[in-house]
């Protein structure tokens, strides 16, 4: 079934996260939001829900400890900040006060990549590494800002916890036009279709990812582009499903570590289904401390910028079996 | 090790000190009108007086020898204002302030959001994160001590970082190592990035946090020059045994009315329009200050 693309208009995910936790608050009111004095994002929700709002102050580790003590008596806390602090700070408390009694805590952030210029402080590119590797946490990262909300509103119904990556958030174009995608977690989207490659990916690179797809399609090539939004629990079947309708040619590319992240997720499907692939590629953060410079510069100085990624596929494309 | 001895503080008037200080704001204003990216303008300013009390008159240290194992050290806990530190050690001769203004978060700058040890050899700690420079103080100071050197260690916190629990773990360390060769010092601008102190989040009663853990407690004006250089000049001798806090009382964003005290100032960018409007603010706030002390 081709998917027709067209990029949409840019929209702050931070505002829609603020808004339609406004709006799940009235549905829910078991619904808290917490943050680390990271609050912009969730004034609208403050406003309405003052007293099932939390503003600890700098103190990432308690912030987590209490949305679980939440979450414990039977209330659903988001906790919303900036993901460097949240996922590596809060790190056992996630493991330990969230993931391991099982609750539907949600942990929501900005920085994911290398993005917002801060330096190798600000930039969270292990975490999902490490979220993947927490028993019983659903692990997602979204580049598209209307998807946001849709997942959180998905949330609603888990009983686990959630963690939803994000970029800057202050600006990020629309990929999918309401409706026209199905968006459920725990299932790749395929963004673009195509025939001869897959590139998977996510959040702020699936952008990049249809921009090299439709490069190469002046070459006369027909690449697909998977969104793989949902790193954790990851859908094989729509990896073993590319590999049979794209001559078994991988590209994983990802603004996180080039190990760790959804490459390696990839990776691990093909080795324990035994997938037969002809060429797979990883473009993402080598390891190193990344430096200054703004998104795509840092993406092209590390090698998973737009270039890159035509000239990885194109190296797949010609791949012999 | 055999090391030259740096040569010591030296030797400026709080007048000298001020004009220093009024220089490090006017620098920050220029820097942050021509970045097109946010600066933390808000927090810089507030620390102004701090580092310029520190580079340029209470800290031992030689730009022309930043590794002699003498060197007093500092720790921008508050990473968040690297630049103010930049632009202030630049003024002590560290660094060119060209070279930070024309390369300011660009790719490859060794100038950057926050400070990169690696990247910019001068800088003693690569921070940025809150909550990690006190612990990284404390062992700084530990290995003086066990190397019988004299030197101190200096860290500058923000108040609202000292929310984060690590702060109050290395406060304990401190004291239970008996590190009278640290001292910190909080920038207590009573503001973190989305709230005002006491609104969402209670420090008070502050000092007595710090006295409760064991430490020594001098309480100043994060803006009285004169009274920052008496703190300094009266710090206790490194070889005692209780690690020295100075809180600072300050005013984010001081010196350009329209930034004080005001939230959306906590990180911005002025632009040329608003460059020439907080200049004006920061030098009729200077010349008023000259003129009432002359008065007095
Ligand atoms: C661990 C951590 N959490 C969050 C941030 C983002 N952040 C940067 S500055 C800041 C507010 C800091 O307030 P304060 O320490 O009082 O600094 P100041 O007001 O002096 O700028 C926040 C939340 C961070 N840098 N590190």
């Amino acid at each position: 079934m081709p998917v027709t693309f067209t990029f949409g208009e840019f929209l702050s995910a931070r505002s829609v996260i603020g808004s339609t936790l406004a709006e799940l608050g009235e549905t829910h009111d078991n619904l808290w939001a917490l943050t680390p004095d990271i609050g912009a994002t969730l004034v609208e929700f403050r406003e309405k829900f003052p007293d099932r709002f939390l503003d600890v102050g700098l103190a990432e580790q308690v912030c987590v400890g209490i949305a679980a003590g939440l979450a414990y008596d039977g209330n659903i806390p988001v906790v919303s900040g900036m993901l460097p602090f949240l996922s590596m700070r809060a790190l056992e408390q996630i493991r330990t006060d969230v993931c391991y009694p099982n609750l539907p805590v949600k942990i929501i952030g900005t920085h994911g990549g290398l993005v917002g210029n801060g330096g190798s402080t600000h930039y969270a590119v292990e975490d999902l590494a490490l979220m993947c590797a927490l028993t019983n946490m659903t692990v997602t990262s979204i580049g598209d800002p209307l998807m946001v909300g849709e997942v959180l509103r998905q949330s609603m119904a888990m009983k686990g916890p959630i963690y939803i990556r994000l970029a800057v958030g202050k600006s990020d174009q629309v990929l999918y036009q309401p409706g026209q995608h199905d968006v459920r977690i725990g299932k790749g989207i395929v963004t673009r279709e195509g025939t001869d490659a897959t590139i998977f990916t996510h959040g702020t690179t699936v952008a990049q990812a249809v921009q090299a797809a439709e490069a190469l399609e002046q070459d006369g090539r027909s690449v697909r582009v998977v969104d793989m939004f949902t790193l954790k629990p990851i859908d094989a079947d729509l990896i073993a499903q590319c590999a049979e309708e794209t001559g078994g040619r991988f590209v994983v590319l990802e603004d996180h570590l080039a190990y760790g992240g959804l490459a390696t997720r990839v990776a691990d499907v093909v080795a324990d289904r035994g997938i037969r692939l002809t060429a797979f590629e990883r473009l993402g953060i080598p390891q190193v401390y990344a430096g200054f410079g703004g998104d795509e510069e840092l993406r092209d100085k590390h090698g998973y910028g737009l270039a890159a990624t035509v000239a990885a596929t194109r190296r797949v494309l010609a791949a012999q079996p | 090790m055999t090391a030259q001895p740096l040569t010591a503080s030296r030797d400026l008037s709080v007048a000298e000190l001020e004009e220093l200080s009024h220089e490090l704001r006017t620098k920050l204003l220029e820097l942050c009108g021509t970045y097109e990216g946010a600066v933390h303008i808000g927090g810089d300013l507030s620390a102004a007086d701090i580092l310029t009390v520190l580079f340029e008159y209470g800290m031992t240290v030689d730009p022309d020898d930043i590794s002699n194992p003498q060197r007093d050290r500092f720790v921008l806990s508050k990473g968040h204002a690297a630049v103010c530190m930049y632009i202030a050690m630049a003024i002590r001769g560290f660094f060119s302030y060209e070279g930070i203004v024309s390369s300011y978060g660009q790719l490859d700058s060794a100038y950057g959001m926050h400070p990169c040890k690696v990247q910019l050899p001068g800088v003693e700690a690569s921070t940025g994160s809150l909550g990690h420079g006190l612990p990284l103080a404390v062992g700084m100071a530990l290995s003086a001590r066990h190397r019988g050197q004299q030197h101190r260690v200096f860290c500058l916190l923000g108040d609202g970082e000292t929310g984060e629990g690590s702060v109050w773990e290395a406060a304990m360390a401190a004291r239970s190592n008996r590190l009278g060769n640290l001292v910190a010092f909080v920038d207590r601008n009573r503001q973190l990035m989305t709230s005002m102190a006491e609104e969402r989040v209670v420090f008070e009663p502050y000092t007595d946090k710090w006295a409760a853990f064991g430490w020594n407690v001098v309480h100043v004006d994060g803006h009285d020059m004169a009274a920052l250089v008496r703190v300094v000049d009266e710090l206790p001798d490194p070889d005692s045994d209780r690690p020295t806090v100075v809180v600072a009382e300050t005013v984010k964003g001081k010196g350009v009315d329209f930034m004080e005290g005001n939230l959306a100032w906590h990180a911005g960018s002025l632009g040329k329009a608003d460059l020439e409007r907080a200049l004006t603010a920061l030098n009729t706030a200077f010349e008023a200050s000259r003129t009432q002390k002359e008065n007095v």
